[in-house]
């Protein structure tokens, strides 16, 4: 190994170091909104956990040194990573059936109706526009109208039109599934 | 004026102050945009409801351990790949070569080395009530297995014979078993022998066919003792005792012989010590050279580790953790989801590993009819 290598690895593990102090503070201060933000989505925490470690490891690396700028992006990775997730539930749905009979044990009816209620959710979430989702979870998580409209790059006065479609698509899946 | 538009109506529900007064005005005196208000209200109230689930807090310090490990390991594999000059061969590729035997037995090696240091760590006896997940990146394998004497060489056969021991910097590590493991005849004969309760699955997922052997491992235990170097620990031994354990292999549907899926029942292991306290030793182990502080810390936000069983999580695999039959458990997988396992404890102090070459929900399925 080169001298001149073990210099830059030096330098790289330093750089990591200072790095890492700053990407923490950054963690911490928005962790907790992340992982609301998914499992609003995704409806449990373990799964909102996974979303949200995802979502901080691809914004250190996309943000090198400068989280800061990071704080909107994460808001929206998180929502945008959790819809994948329904997604990717709705290719599983079949069996997860199968399954369910085998290994669900209902513990008592309003947990099933409660457990229901969040599937019909998650469904109708994911058939929902991208934006529209967004701008619903977040806004429902306690995110202001000027925070929403930096995530998502919109103009703050567009966004109360985003909510009133996104409510009104929620209200209207809503009344279809339970018809259905 | 012209009416309200609604994007400005659902504004005025949630940051009235900011919609200028001339539009709340018209509100108020207009039927019109009044009813399409109380509309879209209700509309609101409809989402806040379906969107209000009950949050958890979550635990901020243990997801950043985590983080860090992750990008610890990122930082290696960079490494690794600049100086590694052969050719890379994708995870996929490199899978299906490796038999579900060696996993298992790198997985109960795992435990083995895992759960000694943990046995270590405790006072009197290790009675481990549920399992949790210890991140381990390439150089934290490397460092237990200097520090525990193993040598690289026996990273993936465990110990090299039955019965043995070896030295290390702060003691003597003994091993022994009551024999090698075995093939036995059928699912009674391996739960005779071994004396323990085993369930298998009655549904199995698709391209898992029937149990192709059973195979049972005998008691073991390793006895940890302390010369001299160890401080006040000097002269003190841990001895962990595991097994005896039984293990059902099931054979894969296309009839290629690799085993699919395999079935891991034991008793939950155990230690005793001569007489050290948990802190005493968990500081010692802890504060070692060679140890890394990293992987200090994670083990030190585990808790009490003497009702912990530590499931050590390898480079590159995900790791969740689940409720199996009520019951905690770890779940692990690769990349991929090609491959997974999951490890829990029962309420009749039973370890039970589920693992094979299946997706984690299948390995999931599988564990919820045992659990």
């Amino acid at each position: 190994m080169g001298l001149q290598t073990r210099h830059d690895e030096r330098l790289e593990c330093s750089d990591a170091r200072s790095g890492l102090a700053g990407f923490e503070a950054f963690f911490r201060d928005h962790y907790r909104v992340v992982v609301r933000l998914a499992q609003t989505v995704v409806g449990d925490l373990q799964g909102a956990q996974d979303v949200a470690q995802e979502v901080f490891l691809a914004a250190y690396r996309r943000f090198p040194g400068d989280y800061e700028q990071a704080a909107g992006w994460v808001r929206v990775a998180a929502v945008h990573t959790a819809l994948n997730v329904l997604r990717g539930e709705r290719r599983r749905d079949k069996r997860e059936l199968q399954v369910q009979a085998v290994s669900s044990l209902p513990s008592a009816e309003d947990t099933v109706i409660e457990r229901e209620a969040r599937a019909e959710l998650r469904r109708v979430l994911r058939r929902l526009p991208r934006r529209s989702a967004a701008a619903l979870v977040m806004r429902h998580c306690g995110m202001s109208y000027v925070e929403i409209a930096e995530a998502l790059g919109v103009r703050v006065g567009n966004v109360g039109t985003l909510l009133r479609r996104a409510e009104s698509a929620l209200r209207k899946e809503m009344d279809r599934e339970t018809h259905s | 004026m012209r009416h309200i538009p609604d994007g400005v109506l659902r504004r005025l529900d949630d940051e009235p102050l900011a919609v200028p007064d001339r539009f709340t005005e018209h509100v108020a005196d207009c039927g019109r945009c009044s009813a399409r208000r109380a509309s879209i209200a209700r509309d609101t109230e409809l989402a806040a409801r379906l969107l209000s689930a009950p949050q958890l807090v979550p635990d901020a310090d243990m997801a950043w351990a985590r983080i860090r490990r992750e990008l610890q390991w990122s930082r290696e594999e960079r490494a690794d790949r600049r100086w590694r000059r052969a050719p890379v061969i994708s995870r996929r590729a490199r899978f299906p070569s490796v038999s579900l035997r060696a996993g298992l037995v790198m997985c109960a090696i795992g435990i083995v080395v895992a759960g000694t240091a943990a046995a270590a760590t405790l006072t009197t006896i290790f009675a481990p009530t549920h399992v949790a997940p210890v991140s381990l990146s390439q150089g934290d394998m490397r460092a237990i297995t200097a520090f525990m004497g193993l040598g690289d060489s026996h990273v993936l056969g465990g110990f090299p014979t039955p019965d043995g021991s070896s030295t290390v910097r702060f003691g003597t590590i003994k091993w022994s078993s009551s024999g090698s493991a075995h093939p036995v005849s059928s699912l009674r004969a391996a739960a005779g022998e071994a004396g323990v309760p085993v369930s298998l699955p009655a549904r199995l997922p698709a391209g898992v066919g029937a149990v192709q052997q059973f195979i049972v491992q005998p008691r073991a235990s390793v006895t940890v003792t302390f010369n001299s170097t160890a401080g006040s620990l000097g002269g003190s031994s841990v001895t962990l005792d595991a097994g005896p354990a039984v293990l059902a292999e099931y054979a894969a549907t296309s009839g290629t012989g690799v085993p699919t899926l395999g079935v891991a029942t034991m008793p939950r292991p155990k230690a005793l010590s001569t007489g050290a306290s948990m802190s005493q030793i968990e500081a010692f182990l802890l504060s070692q050279p060679g140890i890394p502080p990293e992987l200090a810390e994670e083990v030190r936000l585990l808790g009490d580790l003497r009702t912990i069983l530590p499931v050590p999580v390898p480079p590159g695999a995900s790791v969740r953790s689940v409720q199996v039959g009520g019951w905690p458990g770890v779940l692990l997988a690769d990349k991929l989801n090609a491959a997974a396992g999951v490890v829990w404890e029962d309420g009749r102090r039973m370890l039970h590993v589920v693992a094979g070459i299946l997706d984690s929900r299948d390995v999931l399925n599988v564990a919820d009819q045992l659990g």
